[in-house]
């Protein structure tokens, strides 16, 4: 946009039209918002409903404005410019002025005297623009219009609709862009207020939003309300650790302890945005913490110092002479560069994995041919503009919730998203996608047979393929998705669920690769890694996924971060069982501190600067919110040990961190090969269909009752024509090797033989309830007790 | 009560009459009055599922317009209006005496389920006010004491008829008309020559909207 003066000879592109605004000329895009351009001059103009994200309804008239030639006031947030508009604002214009005085006189006829106790008082909207705007007294003396204190829209959200100025914000955020209609401006008149219906509440994943957009304090949370004020807190910029969406989020905390978390501004990723997850799960961070380093004697854990901790674990590591080394996907890049460094330099091995969850080898060949140390080639804005996205074993608003906000601005837009999988979900509705309805397992032959027209659209610039991490599941998926980019030009994502994942594979923190993407067993990746290490030689390559977790029962010593065992499909607790001396480091107590030598408590994303790599590839970096905290990162304890081991790696300080990994820089040379694993065999049976639901048993979503309430409930989805097949109709009870689940079944938009259960939910953990995964053929009776 | 098939049957087929099916709620949501003699959630919830949108979003549409009620009726809905011209020209003086009569104030049922009281806005029947409606029909030019022989007969389970025609039936058959208006039920247009007198006037002085 260019601004001009008016005696200014600067050239204005034919799509900009130039209006007058407070008696000064600017030249703004066609279709402009008055209030829009009104904010290019640094001019104010109050407002409630408007959101430059949401679309303009003028609801709430705070925004008055006189246009030259209309004979009444205009709301400045509907009114688009028009070439030569003359606009005068209550900075120039009495009838604005006494417009806008007149509303704000309106609108808190019924507002409540709340401020001393609410939450939004000295963040207020409200507050500000009627000091700003707004008659010095109020003329009403009769009884305000009151009601019932608050009521729940949902376990999370509460309402005040005395204070609700039904600006219809949160209703058209809800609409708009959560895709969840189920809060809405009820009743008439002086008795319209938010609600939901009466049997459903406002259960989105995106409902915090809500309360952060509301411009007065109608809309707080379980969570936060009465808690603090404002002004009391001091507020740090910080990234969300809960997926791999990488939202950027502004952590608010009052004398060390943290009350809230926000949705922060990062137009490139989460806009204005975040989920529910994000904004509320922090509880953990300060509940059930390991305070001390811990190590066994007699087979039980003891407290000890942080000299005698270290002492043991350099000892026990030093003496052991083989070494497997897990991180969980939660760690920051420079922590898993650290661990990556600490493997390969302290402890001379290539047995390592971040992915503590369902992996394959296709998986790994596949990371590092197209996926490790690559640039952001998707990005979020390159969904938005994107003809065609396809997604395989994938579903954005459970597992990326905030690809799932843009796919859905994109096809809110145009965009045509296509599904390949077994359920056509809620969030696949929201996007409108079309499906390619596979049973797990099948994606590479589903893959093999696109229709020619998805085919064709793949083929146009801008088309992308998003591939999520349960595609190592299926044999033959990754080798047919990365064929299938290669035929058709497509762009491809790979979308892990973990926030630390990315940041992990680039870091080098998985056998066979080096940071930077670099293959172990390069000559020359080998010799820049190991002149920045300072170390003579590095380990041959080594085990991952499976083979390492085979490994693991025969290794003398075990390295593992943040990892939780009910992660992996498989038994490994068994294997780690056989592991003579375990040094685990973790903020909390965890299956593998029950079998740990040695236990040293780190810090959680509050207490150390890091940064996370989010899907695309984008760093989004933060610093240390809680500067008292005594914890230390990962790194700093590794290179304790490494130091204690003499065996030093070099230090372990963030930002030198940081910087070995910049002077590394992605690998330009030779990659390893795409995987090229063949379509598997064709199954016979009903196949299991599974996915993490966003609000589920995590752990890091602990101690937040309120949210878990807003959780999806846990059921088993089937088609009609299947629950007919199999005779379900209120209950089924799941078969798997390790036990049964029985859980209420809802008719669904599923392919034919294929059930779905929730991966990891109250009353439904796959791995551990059933023994069974994704894929797998599994039996199914009706009924069953709940 | 709980929908029935028959009523499921009717509202998919209103859903049907129209090119936008959301534009279908408002006859749906008669219709789902007609047999629940109010707007339950059960009824809320088929209309949403019959329309694809939400039950909040059938619900604000059900909360905004008050033809919709969210609790039973009864057999009888009588309204009075009392906006100005109506009520400055006997509709107070007639809701004070059905009030008594009944004795129940607004938007309430009588005990016996047999009449519910609102005070409802102007009907633009102006011409003959004080209007009453009895189940939407028409009760033109009425007296407290006219409205309350009204009551008395169709407690005796006499036929009314509406000053303009119709026989009255109940409620529920009134909702069932206005979920489907091509019933056959609608008499000649009910057009009498007070209704006309302006234009009669305008016409003859030849006056023209500016
Ligand atoms: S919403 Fe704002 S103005 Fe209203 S009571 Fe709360 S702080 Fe005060
Ligand atoms: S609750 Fe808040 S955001 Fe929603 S309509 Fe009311 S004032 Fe606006
Ligand atoms: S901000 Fe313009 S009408 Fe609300
Ligand atoms: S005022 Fe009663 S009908 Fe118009």
């Amino acid at each position: 946009m260019t601004i001009t003066t008016n005696d200014s000879q600067v050239a204005v592109p034919s799509d900009t039209v130039t209006v007058i605004i407070d008696g000064v000329a600017v030249a703004v895009p066609k279709g402009t918002l008055v209030i829009r351009a009104a904010e290019l001059l640094g001019i104010e103009i109050p407002r409630f409903c408007d959101h430059p994200l949401l679309d303009p309804v003028a609801a709430c008239r705070a925004c008055l404005i006189e246009v030259e030639g209309m004979p009444k006031p205009q709301p400045a947030c509907a009114q688009t410019v028009s070439d030569g508009m003359v606009i005068r604002t209550q900075q120039s214009s009495e009838m604005a002025r006494l417009a806008q005085e007149g509303v704000m006189e309106f609108l808190l006829l019924n507002h409540p005297l709340d401020c001393p106790v609410c939450d939004k008082g000295g963040e207020c909207p409200l507050q500000n623009q009627a000091m700003s705007v707004g008659r010095p007294e109020s003329r009403f003396t009769e009884d305000k219009r009151t009601f019932p204190k608050p009521i729940n829209v949902s376990a999370q959200i509460l309402l005040d609709r005395e204070r609700c100025v039904s600006c219809a914000r949160c209703t058209r955020f809800a609409e708009q862009i959560a895709g969840d209609p189920m809060l809405e401006l009820l009743e008439r008149g002086a008795q319209q207020q938010v609600g939901t219906a009466e049997d459903q509440p406002f259960d989105s994943y995106f409902s915090g939003n809500t309360i952060q957009i509301c411009p007065v304090g109608a809309l707080t949370s379980a969570a936060y309300r009465f808690r603090s004020r404002p002004f009391d807190l001091v507020s740090v910029p910080t990234t969300c650790e809960h997926c791999a969406s990488g939202c950027s989020l502004r952590t608010d905390y009052r004398r060390e302890v943290v009350t809230r978390r926000l949705a922060w501004d990062s137009p490139e990723v989460n806009e204005e945005w975040n989920c529910d997850k994000g904004r509320f799960a922090f509880v953990y961070q300060t509940e059930g913490r390991i305070e001390y380093p811990l190590i066994r004697e007699n087979g039980e854990l003891r407290v000890a110092s942080w000299p005698e901790a270290i002492d043991v674990a350099a000892r026990g590591l030093a003496e052991a002479s083989s070494h497997a080394v897990l991180v969980g996907g939660r760690s920051t890049v420079e922590d898993a560069y650290a661990y990556a460094r600490f493997a390969r330099a302290a402890l001379r091995t290539d047995d390592i994995d971040f992915r503590a969850r369902a992996l394959s080898d296709e998986e790994h060949a596949f990371l590092a041919s197209l996926v490790a140390g690559s640039p952001v080639s998707v990005s979020y804005e390159k969904l938005e503009s994107a003809p065609i996205v396809l997604l395989v074993s994938f579903e954005p608003e459970d597992e990326s919730p905030i690809v799932f906000l843009r796919l859905r601005k994109a096809a809110r837009a145009g965009t045509r998203v296509v599904s390949v999988g077994a359920v056509r979900s809620k969030g696949s509705e929201k996007v409108a996608a079309e499906m390619v309805w596979c049973a797990p397992g099948d994606e590479a032959a589903a893959l093999a047979s696109l229709p020619a027209d998805i085919l064709a659209a793949l083929a146009h610039s801008g088309a992308v393929i998003m591939v999520g991490e349960r595609a190592a599941l299926s044999a033959g998926a990754l080798s047919a998705v990365a064929a299938l980019a290669d035929r058709t030009g497509a762009a491809l994502a790979w979308v892990p669920r973990r926030a630390g994942e990315r940041g992990a594979l680039d870091a080098g923190a998985i056998a066979g690769l080096l940071p930077g993407g670099r293959p172990l067993s390069d000559a020359q990746a080998r010799a820049e890694v190991s002149e920045l290490w300072g170390v003579d030689s590095l380990p041959h390559p080594g085990a991952s996924g499976d083979a390492l977790l085979a490994r693991l029962g025969t290794v003398e010593a075990a390295v593992v971060g943040g990892v939780e065992l009910a992660d992996y499909p498989q038994d490994v607790r068994a294997a780690l069982e056989r592991v003579g001396f375990i040094v685990s480091l973790e903020n909390h107590h965890s299956a593998v501190t029950e079998l740990a030598s040695v236990v040293l408590p780190v810090a959680v994303v509050t207490e150390k600067a890091g940064t996370f790599l989010d899907w695309e590839g984008r760093p989004r970096p933060f610093t240390r919110v809680l500067r008292d905290a005594l914890t230390m990162p990962d790194a700093q304890v590794l290179g304790m040990i490494a130091d204690a081991m003499d065996r030093p790696v070099g230090p372990s300080d963030v930002n030198v961190l940081r910087a070995e990994l910049g002077t590394l820089g992605p690998w330009r040379g030779a990659r390893l090969e795409a995987p090229r694993v063949p379509v598997g065999p064709r199954r016979d049976g009903l196949v299991l269909a599974s996915w993490r639901q966003l609000l589920d048993s995590g752990v890091l979503q602990e101690g937040e009752p309120h949210l878990a309430a807003t959780a999806r409930p846990t059921v088993v989805m089937v088609s009609d024509a299947t629950a007919r097949r199999l005779g379900l109709t209120e209950t089924a009870t799941l078969h798997g090797p390790a036990g049964i689940v029985t859980l209420p079944v809802e008719i669904a938009d599923v392919a034919e033989s294929v059930v779905w259960v929730p991966m990891n939910s109250p009353g439904c953990h796959i791995y551990r309830d059933l023994g069974a995964r994704p894929g797998d053929i599994i039996r199914v009776t009706a009924g069953g007790a709940l | 009560m709980a929908i029935s098939e028959t009523t499921r049957t009717g509202l998919r087929e209103i859903a049907d009459r129209y090119p936008s099916a959301r534009s279908a709620l408002l006859p749906m949501l008669h219709l789902v009055q007609s047999e629940e003699n109010e707007i339950t959630v059960e009824g809320i919830n088929v209309c949403a599922e019959v329309l694809g949108i939400t039950p909040a979003e059938v619900t604000a549409v059900a909360s905004f317009y008050t033809m919709y009620k969210r609790r039973p009726v009864g057999k009888h809905h009588i309204g009075i209006c009392t906006n100005t011209l109506c009520g400055l020209l006997g509709g107070d003086a007639v809701w004070d005496a059905l009030s008594a009569e009944l004795g129940v104030g607004p938007n309430e049922p009588t005990p016996d389920g047999e009449f519910f009281l609102e005070r409802i806005e102007c009907q633009a029947a102006c011409t003959h006010a004080p209007v009453m409606t009895v189940d939407w029909e028409f009760m033109d030019d009425v007296t407290p004491r006219g409205a309350c022989e009204v009551i008395e007969k169709l407690r005796r389970g006499e036929t009314v008829r509406s000053t303009r025609g119709p026989v009255i039936r109940d409620f529920d058959a009134t909702e069932h008309t206005l979920a489907f208006p091509l019933d056959g039920l609608a008499d000649a247009p009910s057009v009498d020559s007070k209704m006309l007198a302006g234009l009669t006037i305008a016409k003859q002085r030849g006056m023209k909207a500016p």
